[in-house]
């Protein structure tokens, strides 16, 4: 979808988009000849048209807030055998910031299931933080 | 005044280019493949999963490189039947992130012979039913099949699929279905269709063959599975579905693979084929296996 100032005969630029509120995105867009602004406010079925595409809305869109919102099986993960407890628990297994940024390139619909078995492996191993070279010895282990 | 096609970009949503990056990261996911062949039929119940695990087990053995990407989202099978449900994922050693230029990729579950295995039935558990976040919840009919195609395109660019002689898609039941994920796949895939010795069967099968052929797409032929039965005690096939003259496929058949209770078995206990016996049941599947590639590769 793209936006014309009519009196300027202008294409539109996008300036803002309005975090999601029931459904509906606010997406700002001026006029960059006369500084004339509208805003575009989606209703729920065309806001979960444009999610559904796998991508997200913005200026910068690598930053802006995810247009999909969670990762879609979070809410099935916990049904899983082995899934740790939410409250806090002397066995939690703790990340470092390495290993966090690394789970951070697994797909984000990957992401929960990856620290389960991550977090599975290392209690099996003894270990209460999951570093680098767990990782390493996981993938190693596993055959990958 | 414009028109849309005089205005250079899209204003900054970056839609558009967001689609192409996400085309461009599946062809360079999938850029070591020799062959993407999916297994569809339009009917259900006929044993594309069955058949996908027991063909990819065939070609393994003949040594080629196989994978399978279970593209039944709503009803995965293959994490149970190739014994991956409890798969753990492990993080890339990619520094750049999910999808950044030097990969970042997610290493495939493995069977124990050495089939790379894609399944949503590793993720979620059998008693869970797969359901994504939405802001418009209880109207899934108009955004439900396109949010399963970016998921796919998820699992394309975001696993590693490396070098392989094949991937082979199990598809979901749905003519429909069956063309939807043709038009995604685009002219690299081929397809091979599935049916049983059932009048209804073979004419749906006859219809998503219609279907894939009105859009130009590869179609290499059919297997009717479940030919008979073969019974272990004496040794032989016996019919499982009357004998009588059935409508013909106007596309080459690719084989005939009997049901075999055992092989239904081990499927359920999640136990891998490798090293399958001597049957009438392994020797159809290998047979299948070689009508396959011939097609494929008709010059060797």
């Amino acid at each position: 979808m793209k936006f014309l100032c009519v009196p300027c005969d202008s294409p539109m630029k996008l300036q803002t988009v309005g975090p999601p509120d029931r459904g509906s995105l606010s997406v700002v867009y001026a006029c960059p000849e006369c500084g004339y602004e509208m805003a575009m406010l989606t209703n729920a079925y065309e806001t979960q048209l444009v999610q559904s595409l796998g991508v997200r809305i913005g200026p910068d869109a690598a930053t802006a807030a995810p247009a999909s919102g969670k990762c879609p099986f979070t809410t099935m993960v916990p049904q899983t055998e082995g899934a740790p407890a939410k409250t806090a628990d002397p066995m939690t297994v703790r990340w470092t910031a390495a290993a966090e940024a690394r789970l951070a390139n697994v797909p984000e619909f990957v992401r929960p299931m990856a620290r389960l078995g991550i977090e599975k492996y290392a209690r099996e191993q003894g270990a209460l933080e999951v570093d680098e070279k767990m990782l390493d010895a996981a993938r190693d282990f596993f055959g990958m | 005044m414009k028109s849309y096609h005089d205005i250079v970009g899209d204003g900054g949503s970056r839609i558009l280019e967001q689609v192409a990056e996400q085309r461009a990261r599946i062809a360079d996911g999938l850029a070591g493949v020799r062959h993407l062949v999916a297994i569809g039929s339009g009917k259900g119940g006929v044993g594309k999963s069955t058949l996908t695990l027991h063909l990819a087990g065939a070609l393994r053995a003949r040594g080629l490189r196989v994978a399978i990407l279970d593209a039944d989202f709503n009803g995965p099978s293959q994490a149970r039947m190739a014994g991956v449900q409890e798969a753990v994922f492990i993080p890339p050693p990619s520094p750049d992130g999910f999808g950044g230029a030097r990969g970042g990729k997610v290493a495939l579950p493995r069977t124990s012979n050495g089939i790379g295995v894609f399944s949503i039935g590793s993720l979620i558990p059998e008693s869970a039913a797969l359901d994504f976040e939405s802001t418009a919840q209880g109207e899934s009919h108009t955004w439900r099949a396109t949010k399963e195609f970016a998921l796919l395109g998820e699992i394309l660019g975001g696993f590693e699929w490396g070098a392989l002689d094949l991937l082979l898609f199990d598809l979901p039941p749905g003519a429909e279905r069956t063309v939807q994920y043709a038009d995604y796949l685009g002219s690299r895939a081929s397809f091979v269709l599935v049916t049983i010795p059932s009048e209804v069967a073979r004419g749906v099968v006859a219809r998503s063959a219609d279907a894939l052929a009105k859009g130009s797409h590869r179609v290499l032929g059919y297997v009717e599975n479940m030919s008979g039965y073969y019974c272990r005690d004496c040794q032989a096939v016996k019919p499982l579905f009357p004998s009588t003259d059935r409508s013909s496929l106007d596309i080459p058949c690719l084989g005939s693979v009997p049901f075999d209770p055992e092989l239904a078995r081990l499927c359920d206990s999640g136990i891998p084929l490798a090293g399958m016996p001597d049957t009438p049941v392994s020797r159809a599947l290998d047979h299948v296996a070689q009508q396959l590639l011939d097609t494929l590769e008709p010059s060797q």
